[in-house]
């Protein structure tokens, strides 16, 4: 009877050091869980309070004067402002230059309204020959920048074409929105109706375009060059080797979108070697090209628009003197 | 009926199988190799936006969550290598790095449920591509060979050089 007392006492007393054992075992998870959840906390808010230091405060201010150039770009800059020359080639349906632009695009505007920068757009279109609708909402959009530079609004409007990117695969920048923006800024009532008048000019060769001529032009091309040609020919060489090969681009003359295509081409002839224009966005100072780093960080780009010496604009400004005000 | 007790040959000097020898280091060489590939993965998605604009690439979030997602899961990535390396919570690390390598591979077969012709931004890049160059088979290959390290870790979390030891687990 007493050795039987003796036993259960025992196991109670082993059961209870399980018990505590357990217990400590728990606290110690508890504790070692909690620091590794501190350990991310911490690296994650640090982390993410030093990239956020990077993004811009917004710049509100006064846009330096827009001047629309012969080749259809527009140069942004002070009047006589002695400054590095920064390039800047975007596609209005690539998605990469919406984020340069939500992140650099108040950097350009204000390096070049303090006289800082001499900022030059070059809207084009490195998705034109890629299928419906990716390569008509890249013309569109780029169509409709180059007619809001006619009216010294580029800037604006180009603004307003990345804040409303279209998905790539959905048909967008309709032209009544495209309309309505433009008339949603500071322009008068002709300006609309020249601008109305234009959109309905292009949209007849961005269809035929985007929907007959490279589509017929492509499989013929693919035919008779062969793919792995193909693939090293950017579209003007292709539209040149379609002139000589029945494929008649006479209809792209004297349309801003047929100049869309030419600034394209001209981009990828003017930089060669570690420069060369490979896609966009693509970020130019005084010739060099700016890698990932210096493009997409709002202190990259600063520091190298900092560290360069002035430079020139290689352009003319258009006959008309847009831009004067 | 002796030799069905215990089935892995057993050191005699130690008494611990083999097993018990080789596993620890096993596990080591999965902290440190899980945490190589985490580095990688984070460091590759510099600069933030770049990493904003692949997850907007998925076409599962809205705007400002995928913004939040560019900056912060690299971050977290880093967070995850760190804790391998030092050896801290190494079950529940290896746990939830296997979880986020199951996301992983659940998002990139979403987009390919959907045709979307994107590079899946694992390791930088991201966004759209040419169709023909999708590669979302070796990306899954791939995330599910990173998952079974997370896995292995989980399941086995006892290591040397692990902080986890100094605070008495998984000793």
């Amino acid at each position: 009877m007493g050795s039987e007392a003796r036993k259960r006492a025992r196991e109670r007393i082993k059961e209870q050091r399980e018990k505590e054992k357990k217990a400590a075992k728990r606290n110690r998870t508890l504790l070692v869980v909690g620091a590794a959840a501190a350990v991310v906390l911490l690296v994650v808010g640090i982390g993410y309070v030093i990239l956020s230091s990077d993004r811009g405060d917004g710049y509100e201010g006064e846009i330096a004067q827009q001047t629309l150039q012969s080749d259809g770009s527009v140069v942004m800059a002070q009047e006589g402002a002695e400054a590095p020359v920064v390039q800047v080639y975007a596609d209005y349906q690539c998605p990469a230059c919406r984020q340069f632009e939500n992140l650099n695009g108040d950097t350009l505007k204000e390096k070049a309204a303090q006289g800082e920068a001499i900022v030059q757009f070059h809207p084009v279109s490195i998705f034109a020959q890629q299928p419906v609708p990716t390569s008509s909402n890249s013309l569109r959009g780029a169509v409709a920048a180059r007619t809001a530079a006619d009216h010294d609004v580029f800037v604006e409007y180009n603004d307003i074409l990345f804040a409303n990117q279209p998905n790539q695969q959905e048909e967008g920048f309709a032209p009544s929105e495209l309309q309505e923006w433009f008339d949603g800024l500071d322009t008068t009532e002709e300006q609309q109706a020249d601008f109305a008048e234009r959109l309905e000019q292009e949209e007849p060769v961005i269809t035929e375009f985007t929907e007959e001529y490279v589509p017929a032009l492509m499989s013929a091309a693919e035919q008779e060059v062969g793919q792995d040609n193909l693939r090293t020919m950017v579209l003007t060489d292709l539209i040149a080797w379609g002139e000589e090969n029945g494929h008649d681009s006479s209809f792209l003359e004297g349309t801003y979108t047929g100049e869309i295509i030419d600034a394209t081409g001209a981009a990828y002839t003017r930089y060669s070697g570690e420069n060369a224009f490979s896609g966009t966005p693509s970020v130019y100072i005084n010739g060099e090209i700016l890698d990932n780093n210096a493009t997409m960080t709002v202190r990259g780009l600063s520091d190298a628009i900092d560290s360069a010496g002035p430079g020139e604009v290689e352009s003319e400004p258009a006959d008309d003197g847009g831009g004067a005000e | 009926m002796t030799d069905t007790v215990e089935e892995s040959p057993t050191d005699p000097g130690t008494g611990r199988s083999r097993w018990e020898t080789v596993q620890p280091w096993l596990t080591l060489a999965c902290r440190v190799g899980l945490a190589a590939v985490m580095i990688t993965a984070a460091v590759t998605k510099y600069p933030p936006a770049l990493g904003v604009e692949a997850v907007e690439a998925y076409e599962l979030f809205p705007p400002e969550i995928a913004e939040l997602i560019g900056y912060t899961l690299p971050l977290f990535e880093l967070a995850l290598a760190l804790l391998l390396l030092m050896g801290l919570a190494t079950r529940y690390t290896g746990l939830v790095s296997a979880l986020l390598m199951v996301a992983f591979i659940a998002g990139i077969l979403s987009a390919m449920a959907r045709g979307l012709s994107i590079d899946c931004g694992c390791f930088g890049g991201g966004g759209q591509i040419d169709p023909a160059e999708t590669t979302y088979g070796l990306s899954i290959a791939r995330d599910l060979g990173f998952m079974a390290l997370g896995a292995f870790i989980a399941i086995w979390p006892r290591s040397p050089l692990a902080l986890d030891r100094a605070l008495g687990l998984f000793r």
